[in-house]
């Protein structure tokens, strides 16, 4: 509200600075710095405790150390969970692309009316709660295995839930990705002539898919990096699914190990919140980029 | 979707449309192929849909969608509205609901509790920042502002609970620095939960309500000067009027959030056995397999989901009021 201290009562022609100038200088000068103070406050408060486990990992008893990251080589439940969860990861970007962007594409040049609804059933999981989610997903997976030995849903049911390869985590994760990813790549797409590539591609003999390939995927680089960013940064963290279903994946392996030896789990706990904010840092800034591309 | 434009197409080809339309042909032979009864036209152009590239190309996200989303929640939604008379039988209706109170009485005081309380403080921090961001008026900052908030808004994990179990906890760093003992600060109770949801919800907040301070015109807040008005009048009568479905809608997306928040309380609350309705539905997920208490996890959960639609509804429509003055 500050912004025009100007003196109201001057009249309008006169630019002359009033004599009361200095006074009136700093005054403002002072609530200019002022508005820094919620900024900075914060700022501290979210970063702090990111300081205060760093320091708590490398400095046990006031020397640096990096003895509690030897965990990361000594403890085979660690590295299962570290593999299961890059396996996972890697799984989940793959079947989120494959089945998201032929759909928001197909949409685009065939259905735009289906686009609306399309639009509704990935938005969807943001409404639901993650440990609303995993309630659903228990009840399901107990269902098919109440369905007795031998059964097709009982197998099913073991099978998405199997250790190696979690594909019930592989699902439920693009489900919530969707939201963000859905919005992204649908973004991205208006972006670019989509029809008119494909027409033309089209003429010179080339399927439409080929052209997706080749020409639409390039061209939206900004909205195929932040899916891919998203989604790893959501398979690293996430925690409450995993959870749930019992399998072992990096952030439930810091929830055990924290019991036992918690210098350890604070150690992790770091390396993946930095990993984490890190991924989402670079997943947005490649989803503003385009965004200033497409002004 | 297709239909329209299919519709004029009826009886050219597609060996589906035939054999679906095969009920049609009592219809008058005066009219032919266009004038078939609507049922049949309507089941062979859908047998066309089905099979035209675009369907191919939605089928792999609408299965991901049906299997990993819609059958859950609809197993949940059974499981939740099953009542269970005895070991064979069953009927539907609302009892799991009804014992709710009563059983998870605690855990929902604390939930609303903490997410009240904390997303009333966030709310007021967030909407001062937001405020103070924008009248800085730095092109930079208002990007580092846009990118940050946005990171840390996703961010209720697990690593945040270390981090604030390390900074704040009965060891903390800063805990014992500021002698927070003394106070009767403890991390592991209600107020714990409500200084560690800030770490999200503050910037939630901002993220949320910084375009509407932005989108303030200056033009607004100079009429209001040259028209002899103070600083104290244009809030009264022009930012404030604009501004507060924003605030008020802000506030109830993070009051749904912190709700909806398990991970890090989880995490934070360990098995300390504290009442939190989302700890509640992973306690009974885990601990019992027998039918009451899943059955009442199911429920917890179908009601967690209500309140979220509820608070989505009514921060979208609050937003929607803000917007109209600001675009």
């Amino acid at each position: 509200m500050a912004v025009m201290t100007p003196v109201p009562e001057a009249p309008a022609g006169s630019r002359t600075p009033a004599p009361e100038a200095p006074a009136g200088f700093s005054a403002t000068r002072a609530l200019a710095w002022a508005r820094w103070l919620p900024v900075i406050a914060v700022a501290a408060y979210v970063t702090i405790p990111l300081l205060c486990s760093i320091a708590y990992a490398v400095l046990p008893g006031g020397t640096f150390s990096l003895d509690a990251y030897s965990v990361l080589g000594s403890d085979a439940k660690l590295t299962n969970a570290i593999v299961r969860t890059l396996l996972i990861t890697a799984v989940t970007i793959v079947v989120l692309i494959a089945a998201l962007v032929p759909a928001v594409v197909a949409v685009h040049l065939w259905a735009p009316r289906l686009r609306t609804v399309l639009e509704v059933l990935c938005t969807l999981p943001l409404v639901v709660p993650p440990i609303a989610l995993a309630a659903g997903v228990v009840a399901m997976l107990r269902w098919g295995a109440q369905q007795g030995r031998g059964t097709t849903p009982n197998a099913i049911s073991q099978f998405l839930q199997s250790p190696d390869l979690p594909l019930i985590l592989v699902g439920t994760y693009v489900v919530l990705c969707l939201p963000f990813t859905f919005r992204s790549i649908d973004a991205g797409l208006r972006t670019i002539p989509l029809k008119a590539i494909v027409e033309g591609s089209q003429i010179l003999g080339a399927g439409v898919w080929g052209t997706v390939w080749r020409v639409v995927l390039p061209n939206m680089r900004g909205s195929m990096l932040f899916s891919v960013f998203f989604a790893t940064a959501l398979c690293f963290g996430e925690f409450t699914v995993a959870a749930t279903l019992n399998q072992q994946t990096v952030p439930v392996w810091l929830f055990t190990v924290s019991s036992t030896d918690f210098r350890a789990s604070i150690a992790i706990a770091v390396l993946l919140n930095l990993i984490t904010w890190a991924l989402m840092l670079i997943a947005t800034l490649s989803a503003a980029r385009e965004a200033r591309h497409r002004d | 979707m297709t239909q329209q434009s299919t519709a004029a197409l009826t009886g050219q080809v597609s060996t589906a449309g035939t054999s679906a339309a095969g009920g049609a042909a009592a219809a008058p032979p005066s009219t032919r192929a266009p004038g078939r009864a609507p049922g049949g036209r309507r089941l062979a152009s859908l047998g066309r849909a089905l099979l035209s590239p675009a369907a191919t190309a939605l089928a792999p996200l609408g299965l991901i969608l049906a299997a990993f989303f819609i059958l859950p929640l609809v197993s949940m939604a059974i499981l939740a509205f099953t009542v269970e008379t005895s070991r064979t039988e069953s009927h539907l209706g609302f009892g799991n609901f009804a014992g709710l109170s009563s059983s998870h009485g605690r855990a929902l005081m604390n939930s609303v509790l903490v997410s009240g309380v904390g997303s009333l403080i966030a709310a007021i921090v967030g909407a001062l920042t937001a405020l103070c961001i924008a009248q800085i008026r730095s092109k930079r900052l208002d990007s580092i502002t846009a990118v940050f908030s946005s990171v840390l808004a996703n961010d209720g994990g697990a690593p945040l609970a270390f981090s604030f179990i390390v900074t704040l906890g009965n060891t903390g760093i800063v805990f014992t620095a500021l002698g927070l003992d003394r106070l009767g600060f403890s991390l592991y109770t209600w107020q714990g939960l409500v200084a560690m949801y800030q770490a999200f919800l503050i910037p939630t907040m901002i993220m949320v309500t910084l375009p509407t301070f932005a989108g303030l015109r200056r033009e607004w807040s100079e009429a209001n000067t040259s028209l002899g008005g103070t600083g104290w009048t244009f809030w009264r009568r022009v930012g404030f009027p604009v501004a507060w479905p924003s605030l008020l809608g802000g506030w109830v997306l993070l009051f749904g959030s912190a709700y909806a928040t398990h991970a890090s309380a989880a995490v934070l609350m360990g098995a300390g056995g504290f009442q939190l309705i989302p700890l509640n539905i992973a306690a009974q997920l885990s601990s019992g397999t027998g039918r009451g208490g899943e059955a009442s996890a199911m429920a917890l959960g179908v009601s967690m989901i209500v309140i979220a639609i509820a608070t989505l509804v009514l921060f979208s429509r609050l937003q929607r009021r803000s917007a109209k003055w600001l675009s």
